[in-house]
């Protein structure tokens, strides 16, 4: 058993030297000059003189072998050092700590929000199962989840800010405002977050009531359920302690497997709200083609969905022994 | 080769869909006459200003134009090309890679297996979205370099159910029956596994073109898309960039109707690839 979770491991340590290496290597292979691309805009075109080329290639290094260089480079990461990003001539790494908490905030809200409702969606409908609102709630959510959470995005802002401007337009806190007390400033927060997080959490609801219902009514035909209604258990006690108990397990690690996704759903619709996070600095990055910012991101991101994925499959494997087992014996 | 049959057993299959399927099929027809006549239905050029900027939609310009005066409609139609193409192309260079990659596996097994079944490992944890920006952003976004892309991460749905569907077949009978005949590899795969696979195959098209879209959707909207061929994407790019485009009624048209079309294109395709799993796997259904 032990030899099936290193393997693991291992596998996702290979991932990240994947992820590590494209990252090396991708403005190497890049066509044309790096330098030039990097300083140049869309309005000037600039040309570099031999004795500036020179300079840059030893401020970066890139005089030097290629093994050299990309020892150097991991020795970087592994300090938190992920270059200087030359729009805004400041650390990457403080850049990106400045935007990640608003991803934060989006992405584990939204799990948590989409978890209970879509457990609670789908044991209502596995509850009433083939009745009208079972089907309702089934085509309806389905038919969402199929839709990606920007196009959502796009329509819910169309009716509620634009058109009954009941939600602000972009951001994350209103500009220019003081606030009298800290309550004030947490309703404001909420008030700007509130519309990208119902967008995500609606997009990604369809999986997880999808997984809610079909595990409730797989447990609902067992047996010890006839037992617990036979034993004159409440409704309520059923529920709570025998079906929504067993029919956890794969809502839990859905969840931490859905996590990739999600960042890449979050990234879209920061840029559908201006919402500051991490999305909206990657695509500020990008047209200003600011290629150490965008890797810095990139690397964080691909670094927590790793993660994620790491989790969810340990997790899984503590919560059901039963895959152990299933594994050694298919490999 | 009788034509007859083929256009039954169409019908047939027509037959088995639901209904919001069908509706699918039809809107999916409907965009492909666009997406091939788009020259012949608009009286307007897609990439040169035909009126004045930012016109609400009248009998002149149908979906009005946009801010340097560039009919929408015409853009629309052309985008709808583009859509498609990324879609398809993507979705069929997947399919067939990955299918045979899975074919070559399942058939023969060992080391090639296990150095697949590994990459494929690393490929599905490896988070797709940000890869993609990044070797978008690196290698500027033309068209071919997206589809190119995109089908570096679709392949590998197809290349598991593949190889899990050859895994079950090389264990039959008429096949180790043909093997002792003396059939080549490449006679087993032409004329046992492709079309036993083929119709798995066709799901996984429709499934993949579906994803690629949204992807390719995804990437230029957030200014990563060929800027010399505007999809739909693309148009809703602009729209947004448009400073303050929500304190105007511009909104209505330039934003509303790529993402219209947009929309319906991805609802359908995730129609018909749910009544397609249905129909070729009936154990999927409900």
């Amino acid at each position: 058993m032990k030899k099936v979770r290193g393997m693991r491991v291992i596998e996702y340590l290979l991932t990240v030297l994947v992820i590590v290496t494209l990252n090396f290597a991708l403005p190497r292979a890049m066509p044309g000059d790096p330098f030039l691309i990097m300083s140049e805009t869309e309005e000037d075109v600039v040309v570099l003189t031999e004795e500036q080329r020179e300079y840059y290639f030893e401020l970066y290094g890139l005089d030097k072998p290629i093994t050299e260089q990309y020892v150097s480079y991991l020795g970087d990461l592994l300090r938190g050092d992920l270059g200087l990003s030359i729009y805004y001539n400041e650390d990457v790494s403080t850049i990106i700590l400045r935007r990640l908490p608003w991803t934060l905030f989006l992405v584990i809200s939204t799990v948590i929000l989409r978890t209970i409702i879509g457990s609670l969606l789908g044991t209502i409908s596995a509850w009433c199962r083939g009745n009208f609102f079972d089907q309702f709630l089934f085509f309806n959510l389905i038919t969402i989840s199929e839709i990606p959470a920007f196009i959502t995005g796009l329509l819910i802002l169309f009716v509620f800010s634009a058109m009954l401007g009941l939600f602000p337009l972009s951001g994350a806190m209103s500009h220019f405002t003081t606030y009298e007390s800290l309550w004030e400033q947490i309703v404001d927060i909420l008030h700007h977050a509130f519309l990208p997080i119902i967008t995500l959490t609606l997009a990604r609801l369809g999986g997880i009531y999808l997984l809610a219902r079909n595990s409730v009514i797989t447990v609902i035909q067992k047996d010890y359920l006839v037992t617990a209604r036979a034993k004159g258990l409440s409704k309520g006690r059923i529920l709570l302690r025998h079906i929504l108990r067993n029919a956890m397990l794969p809502i839990v690690t859905r969840t931490f497997l859905s996590l990739g996704s999600l960042v890449g759903g979050a990234i879209l619709v920061e840029n559908v709200f201006n919402y500051p996070g991490l999305g909206l600095l990657m695509q500020e990055a990008v047209n200003v083609h600011d290629y150490t910012l965008i890797q810095g991101i990139f690397l964080v991101v691909a670094l927590f969905v790793l993660v994620a994925n790491l989790m969810a499959d340990l997790i899984y494997k503590h919560l059901d022994p039963r895959i152990e087992s299933q594994e050694q014996t298919t490999s | 080769m009788d034509f007859y049959p083929k256009v039954k057993s169409a019908v047939n299959y027509f037959k088995q869909f639901s209904l919001s399927g069908k509706l699918a099929l039809i809107m999916i027809l409907i965009i492909l006459l666009i997406a091939i006549f788009a020259p012949c239905l608009s009286s307007h050029p897609h990439q040169r200003s035909s009126g004045s900027a930012l016109t609400p939609p009248d009998g002149e310009h149908l979906l009005g134009t946009d801010d340097l005066g560039i009919d929408l409609w015409a853009q629309i139609a052309n985008g709808a090309r583009i859509s498609l193409m990324v879609g398809f192309g993507t979705a069929l260079l997947a399919a067939l890679g990955g299918g045979i990659l899975g074919i070559i596996a399942a058939y023969k097994g060992g080391l090639i297996d296990k150095i697949l079944m590994r990459l494929i490992d690393i490929m599905m944890v490896m988070p797709d979205l940000p890869v993609m920006i990044l070797l978008a952003a690196f290698f500027g976004p033309s068209l071919f370099n997206i589809i190119l892309v995109l089908s570096l991460f679709s392949w590998i749905r197809p290349a598991r159910v593949v190889r899990s569907q050859i895994l079950m077949l090389k264990e039959q009978s008429y096949i180790k029956s043909a093997e002792s005949y003396g059939a080549s590899s490449w006679y087993l795969i032409c004329k046992h596994f492709l079309p036993e696979v083929s119709p798995l195959l066709a799901v996984s098209i429709i499934r993949l073109s579906g994803r690629a879209i949204v992807a390719e959707a995804g990437l230029s909207f957030l200014g990563l898309g060929d800027p010399t061929s505007r999809s739909w994407g693309l148009i809703i790019h602009h729209a947004l960039n448009f400073a303050g485009i929500y304190y105007t009624p511009f909104w209505r048209w330039w934003l509303l109707y790529p993402w219209l079309a947009l929309t319906i294109l991805i609802v359908s395709l995730a129609f018909i690839g749910r009544d397609l799993e249905r129909i070729v796997d009936p154990r999927l259904g409900k």
